[in-house]
């Protein structure tokens, strides 16, 4: 365990008072407002028995309360060991109760399921890591949130980007033409830096499609320019797309709203085959990577995703090993890398991450655990986007990640994952920690050689 | 009385082991059978080698990180579970029991030894049973059938242990002991006991997604 | 106390945790002092075991008196002559030691080793009449 030091705990004594007031939003009340006894029983019924089998059998049966899942919860250490946070609690507290009454709960306890599932579990699935039979309590805790979508009470926040996903088949209400406008400009201000740049749209039969997610062009779009520059230093052929389907990042899957997040997914892989690529590569977004790579593809029936799905990570490693990108000079502070669950306990790129930074930084330090063993932002899971109401909470669960990044001492922590960048940004200003927080591409861009791409050469 | 006696270590040994057996042995079948129908996809991640080495690295004491974060309870329940077969198994008594019906024998533990052992065992279900109280978050999962396993599981040791030292009622201690056993045996397929069929099936999907899907390790 | 600790208290279960514990015990109790020591007065004498390479358990107890009088004086019911695998009706063998004939371990011409011999002979005919000892310590009573 990490000793924080006086400064820290003395913030984190505070910050036990926002969790008195358990927040909730006017989706969730007047979703329980609609609801009928009858409606909540057939409901739970129907998704308990006719959308799971045998294995969520097994796990209700198997589970001997030992506890030893405890201890792999970020909500559980964050909590003062409050047992209500520990993973087989939050099945006790929604699933065997829900079997126990079969199905006819109260609203009350709806409430509660909401907040367990969305706001108190962030589906990392560290704790199968832990227990000794490998029960997947997210798997549970998002059969808890199918439940809660199909009762219409999914949280405001997270709910809208699923509507978004519905009408626009992109997370953040982009227009299309906003969509196209945003690359353009990128390309325009990148052409200042690199001569010939160009982000390639619709460019049929190139070697890879560049997907990203919504945020981006909402708000980040210097990302995207990076990428280009990297493409464009590399030499890569490339192209991204310029219809619905560009946006690999997929919210319904968080909220259990598997229809919507089916189509998405599909979505995204239909534009990828639209366009005759060999394989598409993602920016450092992890639910993406989850999205296209675990669960998305298979709600469409295919056991491993149809095209190859490469993350930054894994891509950023081949550039650098590969030697089509050179790092000029070094950076020199001292950095931290967050190894984000999906990327690392959902795809085990936690490896290449490390030698890419290696690569690129003079001086890393690890965190402690890292790798698969790493603890969760307590964000990427869906519940950074439960949104404002929830952030007070948000931040008291997460004084064990706020604990774990002080005890490295690091200047800058990288974290790979769009959701994990937004959740550690704000555990780095709620718990006053002198760090700034940057993406791996935020760094090569900056230390990479700016070479101007010719083609031929 | 001997007739009783005849019945509880004669017919009912076989009802109970075949309760025991066949019981999981439909289970498991008939997990097999629904995964066919409802989750046919389980087969398509399950792979022999990373469900090997998942169950693998979870048998080797204090691999796991889990395992190591809590040395004591780990320690106490790898022992536990290897006496709980090692002993009944080993057992000079029951050997010989065996030895008379089917002509078969193996060698058998110490007398003494297995009387500590015994007591080992013992020690450890009690420590469960005070663990479970004690503990706040296994506290907080525990419900009354959870005292009512450890009662099923430490009842034939503790008359298995009085029984060898005939203190008292060597008889009744005796027949307590018979019944108690084959009352283990009969409510493994029907309980929570059942986890050392389910136990390792789902360790070994859990191992396979882990191992084929994620590429990474799940201890 | 840590806030969530509070709840606890409320829950009334730790009473009912306590019952099923007290119960537990009491029954383990009463099974074991309930029983009478209901041993009847016999002249019983302790078999000799010398025939045994380090024997797990004492020799057994044993009234040869009893047992005369209970089979009518017919001694060839326990000291038994077997040909061929044949029993021998009418002949009998009180002159020889069971070692003679049972050996310790199974072998071509004998094929009921000794313990095997004893435990067989003496539970199966207490089994059949329903009397006698059928359990280990009935017979090899600690010293
Ligand atoms: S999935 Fe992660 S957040 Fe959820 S209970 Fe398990 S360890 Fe905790
Ligand atoms: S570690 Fe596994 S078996 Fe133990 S309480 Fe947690 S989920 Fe249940
Ligand atoms: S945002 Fe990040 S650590 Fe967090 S859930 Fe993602 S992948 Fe996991």
């Amino acid at each position: 365990m990490q000793t924080p030091d006086n400064t820290m705990t003395e913030q984190l004594k505070d910050t036990t008072d926002l969790k008195k007031t358990k927040a909730t939003d006017p989706a969730i009340e007047s979703g329980l407002k609609r609801l009928t006894r009858d409606r909540i029983k057939r409901t739970i019924n129907q998704v308990l028995e006719k959308e799971t089998g045998p294995r969520f059998k097994a796990y209700v049966e198997t589970c001997m309360r030992c506890g030893l899942c405890a201890d792999a919860c970020s909500y559980f250490l964050s909590n003062d060991r409050d047992p209500h946070f520990m993973p087989a609690a939050k099945v006790k507290n929604t699933i065997w109760k829900m079997l126990a009454k079969k199905g006819e709960v109260s609203k009350d306890f709806l409430r509660q399921a909401v907040r367990i599932s969305h706001l108190e579990c962030n589906v990392c699935k560290r704790c199968a890591m832990y227990c000794p039979f490998g029960i997947d309590i997210a798997y549970m805790m998002l059969l808890v949130r199918r439940i809660c979508h199909k009762l219409e009470i999914t949280p405001q926040y997270i709910q809208d980007t699923v509507n978004s996903h519905s009408v626009t088949l992109n997370q953040m209400w982009v227009k299309d033409d906003e969509w196209i406008d945003t690359l353009q400009w990128q390309e325009e201000d990148a052409r200042d830096e690199f001569e010939d740049l160009q982000i390639p749209l619709d460019k049929v039969g190139a070697d890879i499609m560049y997907s990203v997610i919504a945020p981006e062009p909402k708000f980040q779009a210097g990302l995207i320019y990076q990428a280009a520059a990297m493409m464009h230093a590399a030499g890569m052929d490339w192209t991204m797309p310029s219809t619905p389907g560009w946006d690999n990042s997929n919210m319904a899957m968080y909220t259990g709203d598997n229809e919507i997040s089916g189509r998405i997914a599909r979505a995204f892989f239909e534009t990828a085959a639209k366009l005759r690529v060999k394989r598409v590569v993602m920016g450092e977004c992890g639910h993406a990577l989850r999205s296209v790579y675990d669960m998305g593809n298979r709600w469409n029936s295919w056991a491993m995703p149809p095209f190859e799905v490469v993350h930054a990570l894994a891509f950023y490693h081949e550039l650098l090993t590969e030697g089509r990108i050179t790092i000029k000079e070094k950076y020199k502070k001292k950095v931290t890398l967050h190894d984000p669950c999906n990327v690392s306990r959902g795809r085990g790129l936690h490896d290449k991450a490390r030698q890419v930074v290696n690569m690129v930084c003079e001086n890393f330090v690890e965190m402690v655990p890292n790798r698969e063993h790493n603890y969760c932002c307590g964000a990427g899971g869906g519940v950074i986007n439960c949104g404002p109401p929830y952030k007070g909470e948000r931040m008291v669960n997460n004084k064990n990640k706020a604990e774990q990044l002080a005890a490295t001492g690091a200047e800058v922590l990288i974290a790979p994952c769009h959701n994990c960048h937004s959740g550690l940004e704000d555990i780095i200003h709620h718990y006053g920690l002198e760090m700034e927080i940057k993406f791996l591409g935020d760094l090569i861009y900056e230390t990479m050689e700016k070479k101007i791409y010719t083609p031929g050469k | 009385m001997n007739s009783f006696i005849a019945f509880i270590m004669g017919p009912m040994v076989w009802i109970s082991v075949i309760i025991f057996l066949g019981g999981l042995l439909i289970k498991f079948f008939g997990i097999i059978w629904s995964v066919r129908q409802k989750e046919p996809y389980i087969f398509s991640y399950m792979t022999v080698r990373h469900s090997l080495r998942s169950i693998g690295a979870w048998l080797i004491p204090f691999f796991p990180k889990s395992t190591r974060l809590r040395p004591v309870y780990y320690g106490v329940s790898y022992l536990f579970h290897i006496l709980l077969f090692v002993i009944p198994l080993f057992l000079a008594s029951h050997i010989v029991l065996i030895n008379e019906a089917f002509q078969v024998s193996w060698p058998a533990l110490n007398n003494s030894l297995a009387d500590w052992l015994t007591l080992v065992v013992i020690a450890a279900l009690v420590f469960f049973a005070v663990r479970r109280n004690m503990v706040p978050e296994v506290k907080f999962l525990t419900a009354a059938t959870d005292y009512l396993l450890i009662l099923v599981v430490i009842l034939p040791f503790i008359t298995g242990f009085l029984a060898y030292h005939q203190w008292f009622a060597y008889r009744w201690m005796v027949v307590a002991h018979v019944l108690s056993g084959e009352l283990m045996l009969i409510i493994i397929p029907f309980s929570r006991f059942s986890h050392m069929l389910t136990a390792p099936l789902t360790r070994a999907y859990m191992g396979s997604e882990f191992g084929n899907v994620r590429h990474a390790r799940d201890w | 106390m840590k806030p969530w600790k509070k709840k606890f208290i409320h829950r009334g279960n730790k009473m009912k945790k306590w019952t099923i514990l007290a119960v537990v015990f009491g029954l383990l109790s009463a099974a074991g002092w309930m029983v009478v020591f209901a041993q009847e007065d016999q002249y019983l004498e302790r078999l000799d075991s010398w025939a045994f390479e380090s024997p797990r358990r004492p020799g057994a107890v044993f009234s040869h008196d009893d047992h005369i009088m209970d089979l009518d004086d017919d001694c060839s019911i326990c000291h038994h002559v077997y040909e061929d695998g044949e029993l021998m009706p009418g002949e009998s063998s009180e002159d020889y030691y069971c070692s003679d004939c049972h050996s310790l371990t199974s072998a071509p011409d004998n094929k009921m080793p000794l313990e095997a011999a004893y435990h067989n002979l003496c539970k199966n005919c207490h089994f059949d009449r329903g009397k006698g000892p059928v359990l280990c310590g009935e017979c090899h009573i600690n010293e």
